[in-house]
């Protein structure tokens, strides 16, 4: 009689990295080998399959519009700006409460030109209304938001 | 594929406009299911699948050709979402890294025959659904990743800004806890 495999809890994290293709070789070959002398793991196997089969018939969700165009257009409205440094955090020097920053703001939807610099704008703004950033509201710097992980 | 959206991600950081609208028409659709899945709200997921694209834009010039665009761009579309979700006070913290799965058993008794084995297509994918929402954004987030984008393992952790290792406990505690969720709808849906 052969031995039956051991009772055991598949090893749901081995099964489900083996299902990816993400096993190094020899782990990937002792558990293929495991499998087909063990049903348990195999029926796991075969549920996570399942699973993925299930997910593949999920309806592709669509925005239904060309985003592009509109885009574009915010893009003409609002030019990137094209420099990669920072400008000098002039206002950071300024002997100036935050209140006085958040009146400075208010200022600013006067006109920018009195401030001096296109460029201090969104930082003032952002000073005073953080967490009430416009629908136009962008990302406040190329540095701080979205780098830090893509570049590792 | 990758060298290709690598190549256009190239020249919209370079200024081509025509590029960065190419890859929006490639990505729109797949960066908008994503997020929707994960707020469940489409007006928002509709502004949010925007801004996405408007934050990529303005931090191109931080995009490095070593890593895919899609990655990236995912990256953004996800922290975008989370800051929402995180206001809506919808991101639950549960310790998904360590520990068994809440009590959830998986296994069936041996020899029954699955809950869900009777279901049709569209019940399926009902419950699927369903199932999904339930999750901690965590882990839909993760089988969103692997599941309907099939990032690899690298890609899932740059997105998410964690260890590989990590990426492969986190999946399997993931599959682990919709496959539970989905077996127990389908219990309960057979008794109805
Ligand atoms: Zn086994």
């Amino acid at each position: 009689m052969t031995e039956p495999p051991s009772k055991h809890s598949p090893d749901m994290q081995q099964l489900s990295a083996y299902l990816d293709g993400e096993l190094d070789s020899s782990t990937r070959h002792n558990l293929a080998d495991h499998l087909d002398t063990c049903p348990l793991c195999a029926s796991q196997l075969a549920r996570l399959q399942t699973l993925t089969a299930d997910f593949g018939n999920l309806p592709q969700e669509t925005l239904g519009f060309d985003l592009a165009g509109v885009i574009e257009g915010r893009l003409a409205a609002a030019p990137r700006p094209p420099e990669k440094k920072r400008p000098a955090r002039w206002w950071g020097l300024l002997p100036v409460s935050i209140g006085a920053a958040a009146s400075i703001a208010v200022g600013v939807g006067m006109g920018s030109a009195l401030l001096g610099g296109a460029a201090a704008m969104p930082r003032v703004t952002a000073m005073s209304v953080f967490d009430t950033l416009p629908p136009g509201g962008l990302c406040l710097g190329p540095d701080s938001c979205y780098s830090n992980g893509a570049r590792k | 594929m990758e060298d290709e959206e690598n190549g256009l991600a190239s020249r919209a950081q370079a200024g081509d406009r025509q590029a960065f609208a190419q890859l929006v028409r490639r990505f729109q659709d797949r960066v908008f299911g994503f997020i929707l899945r994960m707020n469940n709200s489409r007006d928002e997921a509709m502004d949010l699948t925007q801004e996405t694209f408007m934050k990529a834009y303005q931090a191109l010039p931080t995009w490095r050709p070593d890593a895919r665009f899609s990655t990236w761009l995912f990256q953004i579309a996800r922290n975008a979402t989370l800051d929402i979700l995180r206001r809506r006070q919808l991101v639950e913290f549960v310790p998904l890294d360590a520990g068994q799965p809440e009590g959830e058993a998986l296994d069936p008794p041996d020899d029954a025959p699955l809950p869900e084995e009777h279901l049709s297509g569209r019940q399926r994918i009902a419950l699927l659904e369903q199932s999904l929402h339930e999750l901690p954004v965590e882990q839909r987030e993760i089988l969103l990743l692997r599941e309907l984008e099939n990032m690899s393992y690298a890609d899932i952790a740059v997105t998410l800004n964690i260890e590989a290792g990590t990426v492969k406990s986190r999946l399997a505690r993931a599959r682990t806890a919709v496959l539970a969720k989905f077996q127990h709808h389908a219990g309960e849906n057979r008794h109805d």
